[in-house]
């Protein structure tokens, strides 16, 4: 939560017993707050609800036995610790009888909570009777909206330190200054940030926030699409709003008009808004967008779809279509062997997608999903063995390169976008000589970054007098890119390579040193020396946060070790007898992990896994049978590639 | 001698040359039998003097400039040739100028063996069976039959097996003309009965036509037909031959179908035809591709099929109408080096015969589609269905296609991701058709300063080749000069850039 923290936003800490967190189910769609059985429970002691509350958490102990709270665990067999007793046990009692059928248990238990269940529901059987009951005894809407209700502050109040995050213009304007004051009667400020799918099919509704003005069925309204940039036309329309919606639940309500302060749902604009965008009053051409969501967790797992049956594939197609439109975090791609990707933010997250997709997009139309898939890149470990030399198809040029290992940071430095294609030559050379320590003419000398010109790979310029070398540098970072893209191990993008162009031998006459002889050569001879410098994968790493008491930790580290994970922190938090563990886990190994973790830990243990780095595997890729060969052989398979990666004779020449 | 005259079909080829008094003929070799031509040409000139047929005159070619499947027009008219005489593999793409004589050869093919594994082959399925051939082994079709049907006199089989049958061996641009003129009626009818009800089926059936109660299939050289209300599917379809692009042709235009394939070298059937698959998959993600591409170079492939020249304006057509830019190219066969001189090309078509349409390679920059996935991409809202076509023919249409009526949505592109807005047409349109117009959006494309040149270059930035060119850091010679004057003015080299007059000697590198 710290990396959240804003002055503006306040203390952002969350507390249970201040019923600021909610627990849920959000498959089974199921949640609530310490308050929700506070109420229960406090009427029925009668204790006050906030004293209930902070009983219900932390280290407050409950002895049914003696009916007597301490704040310590009294070491009877009966003692529990408030949560538990209260909150926890009760949801599990419900959940085993569910699952069980023990319907004849199960509807006076009902009763007493003051659950009613219609006679249709009481026909469900197992999971799906536990989804139901639960939801009617702990609807996640009540907890979300007490939440709500309880702990967010008004529009009004809000949008006073919300307008520095929110608008993307100068802060004294007409628009920052509506915004600020929430007002009704400025210009209209509406950013849509959600897609939602509608009854009738292929539609969607626009779903936003109206932060100034009031947006009317009927007004004809400027979209600024998320790449609009101010004074240009691109992304930018001018439609009128069919109609203005309330969703109030399940239900929805057309009403005349929506002022500012409220949510609102748009009919008749989904075709010019594709994830997110601001709208303004027609006339407002000097408007700012307002700043786009980020959403602090990348895609990292990917899956393979494909249907059953053949010919369901424009279903397919157009399911995927509307998985993008209406999941923001969702990332729907096609391979080169032309198998469709969606690509998620975690397991869970690609679960529930692959569920929508089949149920919502798709009409119920079977799909096949492969397990999952994990993205390698390709590096080098030292600088090549020997200068590589590629003559080009009609033999009378020839480029001679190395490969090297970037610096440590270096990559990441281009990653976090420190150094890049668009700096100033004297900053990047003062970074590079400084934290690198490159040579300070050197630093001059990058032609490029790659792939997609921003990459962590660079191509550097080392010869020395070289006539016409001005005219192959666009054929040379053509090729660059071509291959930084798809390297020689497994076509998986390069990471941290820097290629030197030592020499260049050029034939006298333009037409013959044209793109057409350059560009594959190019191509050709970065494979060369990227083979010559002991090629290596890296593989995506997990940070794994995980919170337990002490004696889960043995089943932690049992999974961990199991999982080629290893612990690089161990921390108590203070007052508690949770213990924080921070570890590296491979994103490969983690498909399971946390069910395992459960398993081991009964169901002490909670991971949470964000994407941290790139790990170099020590093995060999060039060594038959090596691990790292089986992965790349595995890989090339997946692609439909050839199984035998290409060798280095076919990418090298002798003189 | 004989095996010359037999394989080669000599007698034949002389009775077909005098029956229409040729006096020059060409024979087309392709590589492989290339090292016969010289005894062909003998025989053929021996039987045509023996038969009262002397003084015509007989010219080998070989080396064709696009494939060896096609009739070499061009290379044909370079020596006035009357007609040309194919031999070897022929794709039987109709002519456009001069009629052809094909010899196919002949491949030996174990009948026995064969018609036995196809009477295995109907016992696994209860659909009907079509036997499919290279036409290398149209030859020993007849005996198969014989066979098959001596097999089930004593295996009292039930299931039909039909046969495919050889269009013909003479093709004259006329007689292609007017089949391509039934063909034309034939779809119009075909759509009027066609059963599909996803409205796209137009291009569906084109290969095929309607006569009577009849459904009558063309298909690389073989035809065909079947009930009016059986489809394809209904079918196994058994093909004999080599695993070649004849067959590829098959395999992806029938790609519904269950396809049995008779190896003739190792005698034996087999089922697998997965690479075909993945190719077809590996298409789909090429039409994605091409979905995002601004600029498209069209490659001419071939200049004898019928109908290049309509396609060639009909695809030029619809890439203008899908406000993209494109340009013509003719290079001869494509390699990977040729393509690259034009890396501002971020995809090409390639018209050219059904038999080499498809084009792929590791090596190539820029991928090469077909003119129906050319359709397929350009087209807003034409979706992959499955359907798939290779042969340009049936895409030719006689009014022009329709510009959709634009809808602004943006378009989801599956290699970006994410939706995104074509850079529609709306600027273009403006332009005027004056001879000025190119200068105008010179000046135009000249006088904005792009920003990021790389994206221009790299990512398909670029609207046009001047766009292109502009992002370039190098741009030949500009005539402006930062350096100073050059100190004095030197005697360059002269001759051609093969061999300067001054280079006595060239090593053979």
């Amino acid at each position: 939560m710290a990396t959240y923290e804003d002055t503006l936003l306040g203390d952002v800490q969350v507390y249970p017993e201040k019923g600021t967190v909610a627990f849920s189910a959000g498959l089974h769609g199921w949640a609530f707050t310490l308050s929700s059985f506070a109420k229960m429970y406090a009427s029925k002691f009668g204790v006050d609800e906030f004293k209930m509350m902070e009983r219900l958490w932390g280290e407050n102990f409950f002895d049914p036995a003696t009916k007597k709270w301490t704040n310590k665990n009294t070491g009877s067999a009966t003692c529990k610790r408030g949560f538990v007793q209260f909150c926890y046990e009760p949801i599990k009692q419900i959940i085993n009888t569910c699952m069980n059928d023990q319907k004849d248990k199960l509807w006076p238990m009902l009763q007493k909570l003051g659950v009613v269940m219609k006679a249709d529901e009481k026909e469900l059987m197992g999971k799906a009777l536990m989804k139901r009951v639960m939801q009617n005894w702990l609807p996640a809407s009540n907890a979300l909206l007490e939440m709500m209700i309880y702990h967010l502050p008004s529009p009004f109040k809000a949008q006073k330190y919300r307008v520095e995050n929110l608008y993307e213009g100068p802060l004294d304007d007409v628009y920052a200054t509506a915004i600020r004051n929430c007002d009704p009667e400025g210009p209209l400020m509406l950013y849509v940030s959600k897609m939602i799918p509608a009854s009738d099919k292929g539609r969607f509704f626009a779903f936003g926030r109206v932060f100034s003005g009031r947006v009317a069925t009927g007004m004809k309204v400027r979209i600024m699409g998320p790449n609009y940039v101010p004074g240009q036309k691109k992304d930018l329309y001018v439609k009128s709003v069919q109609r203005t919606v309330i969703w109030m639940g399940k239900k929805q309500e057309s009403v005349e008009d929506v002022p500012c302060g409220n949510t609102v749902a748009m009919v008749g604009l989904d075709q010019f808004i594709t994830k997110n965008a601001t709208l303004t009053n027609e006339k407002e051409t000097d408007a700012c967008p307002i700043r786009a969501m980020k959403f602090s967790v990348s895609p990292v797992v990917r899956v393979a779809v494909q249907c059953k049956v053949a010919s369901d594939l424009p279903k397919l197609v157009e399911g995927l279509k509307r998985l993008a439109k209406s999941d923001p975090m969702v990332l729907c791609t096609i391979e080169e062997s032309g198998e469709h990707i969606i690509a998620g933010a975690g397991e869970l997250h690609l679960e529930i997608c692959l569920k929508d997709l089949q149920e919502d997009f798709m009409g119920g139309a079977e799909i096949i999903v492969s397990p999952p898939v994990v993205s390698f890149r390709e590096t080098v470990l030292e600088k090549s063995c020997r200068t590589v030399m590629s003559k080009s198809p009609n033999k009378h040029n020839r480029l001679y390169m190395e490969a090297r290992p970037m610096e440590e940071g270096l990559a990441e430095a281009i990653d976090d976008g420190r150094i890049g294609p668009r700096d100033d030559p004297k900053v990047r050379s003062k970074i590079l000589s400084e934290e690198f320590g490159w040579d300070k003419d050197l630093a001059k000398k990058i032609w490029c970054f790659g792939p997609e010109t921003t990459g962590p790979n660079m191509v550097v310029d080392m010869c020395k007098g070289v006539q016409y070398l001005n005219e192959i540098k666009d054929s040379v970072v053509a090729g660059f890119q071509w291959a930084s893209k798809e390297g020689a191990l497994a076509e998986e993008n390069m990471r941290g390579i820097c290629f030197e162009v030592c020499d260049v031998v050029l034939h006298a006459d333009a037409i013959h040193r044209g793109g057409g002889q350059v560009i594959p050569t190019a191509r050709r001879v970065i494979y060369a020396s990227q083979l010559t410098a002991k090629p290596r994968l890296l593989e995506p790493v997990y940070l794994v946060e995980i919170q337990a008491p002490e004696n889960a930790l043995g089943g932690i580290y049992g999974v961990l070790n199991q999982k080629r994970g290893h612990v690089f922190e161990e921390m108590q938090r203070p007052g508690t007898p949770l213990y924080n563990i921070k570890a590296y886990l491979p994103v490969i190994e983690s498909f399971g992990f946390s069910s395992q973790l459960r398993a081991a830990t009964s169901g002490q243990a909670f991971p949470q896994c964000v994407f941290d780095h790139w790990d170099m595997m020590t093995s060999d890729p060039l060594e038959a049978n090596s691990q790292a060969a089986t992965l790349v052989q595995d890989i090339r398979k997946r692609k439909g590639l050839k199984e035998q990666m290409t060798p280095l004779s076919d990418f090298e020449d002798k003189l | 001698m004989d095996d010359i005259d037999a394989r080669y079909e000599v007698p034949r080829t002389a009775d077909f040359i005098r029956s229409r008094a040729y006096t020059r003929v060409a024979l087309q070799f392709p590589d492989e039998m290339l090292r016969d031509a010289a005894a062909v040409a003998r025989a053929l000139r021996r039987e045509l003097a023996g038969g009262g047929g002397g003084g015509v005159k007989l010219f080998v070619m070989a080396d064709t400039a696009y494939n060896s499947c096609c009739v070499d027009e061009v290379g044909a008219s370079h020596i006035d040739a009357q007609c040309v005489v194919h031999y070897g593999h022929a794709c039987m793409s109709p002519t456009s100028n001069l009629p052809a004589f094909f010899v196919f050869g002949k491949m030996p093919l174990d009948t026995n063996a064969c018609g036995r594994s196809l009477l295995e082959c109907s016992r696994e399925s209860d659909k009907h069976i079509l036997v499919l051939y290279g036409l290398e082994y149209a030859h020993a079709i007849d005996d198969l039959k014989a066979v098959v049907a001596e097999l089930y006199k004593s295996h009292s089989g039930s299931v039909e097996v039909q046969y495919a049958d050889v269009l013909c061996s003479v093709m004259s641009p006329s007689s292609a003309a007017e089949r391509e003129h039934d063909q034309s009626d034939g779809n119009t009818h075909s759509n009027d009965v066609s059963i599909q009800s996803d409205g796209v089926a137009t291009f569906v059936n084109n290969c095929c036509n309607v006569e009577g109660s009849k459904r009558k299939y063309n298909l690389g050289g073989l035809t065909w037909s079947t009930p009016i209300d059986d489809n394809m599917e209904d079918y196994v379809l058994y093909w004999i031959g080599q695993d070649n692009s004849a067959f590829a042709n098959i395999v992806l235009t029938f790609n519904k179908c269950d396809i049995v394939r008779y190896d003739t070298v190792a005698n034996q059937p087999s089922r697998d035809v997965s690479h075909l698959m993945k190719i077809l998959r590996r298409r789909y993600y090429l039409v994605e591709k091409a979905k995002d591409a601004n600029i498209i170079g069209i490659l001419v492939g071939t200049l004898g099929v019928a109908g290049y020249l309509h396609i060639i304006e009909q695809m030029k057509y619809l890439i203008k109408a899908a406000g993209k830019k494109s340009y013509t190219l003719v290079m001869g066969r494509p390699n990977s080096a040729k393509l690259a001189n034009f890396p501002e090309c971020e995809v090409f078509v390639y018209v050219s015969c059904a038999q080499t349409a498809l084009l792929d390679s590791k090596e190539f920059l820029a991928p090469v589609i077909t003119p129906f996935e050319a359709v397929l991409a350009f087209t807003r809202g034409r979706e992959w269905t499955g359907e798939y076509l290779l042969d340009f023919k049936d895409l030719i249409t006689t009014e022009k296609p329709e510009i959709s009526n634009k809808t602004e949505e943006a378009r989801f592109s599956f290699i970006k991701g994410g939706y995104v807005e074509d850079s529609c047409t709306e600027g273009k349109e403006e332009q005027s058709e004056t001879s000025l117009a190119l200068a105008e959006v010179t000046e135009k494309a000249l006088s904005i300063r792009n920003l990021n040149n790389d994206a221009v270059l790299y990512q398909g930035g670029a609207n046009s080749a001047i766009d292109y060119l502009k992002a370039r850091s190098y741009r030949g010679l500009t005539g402006e000069y930062e350096g100073p004057a050059p100190d004095s003015v030197l005697t360059g080299r002269t001759g051609r850039a093969a061999g300067y007059n001054h280079e006595t000697t060239k090593s053979a590198q």
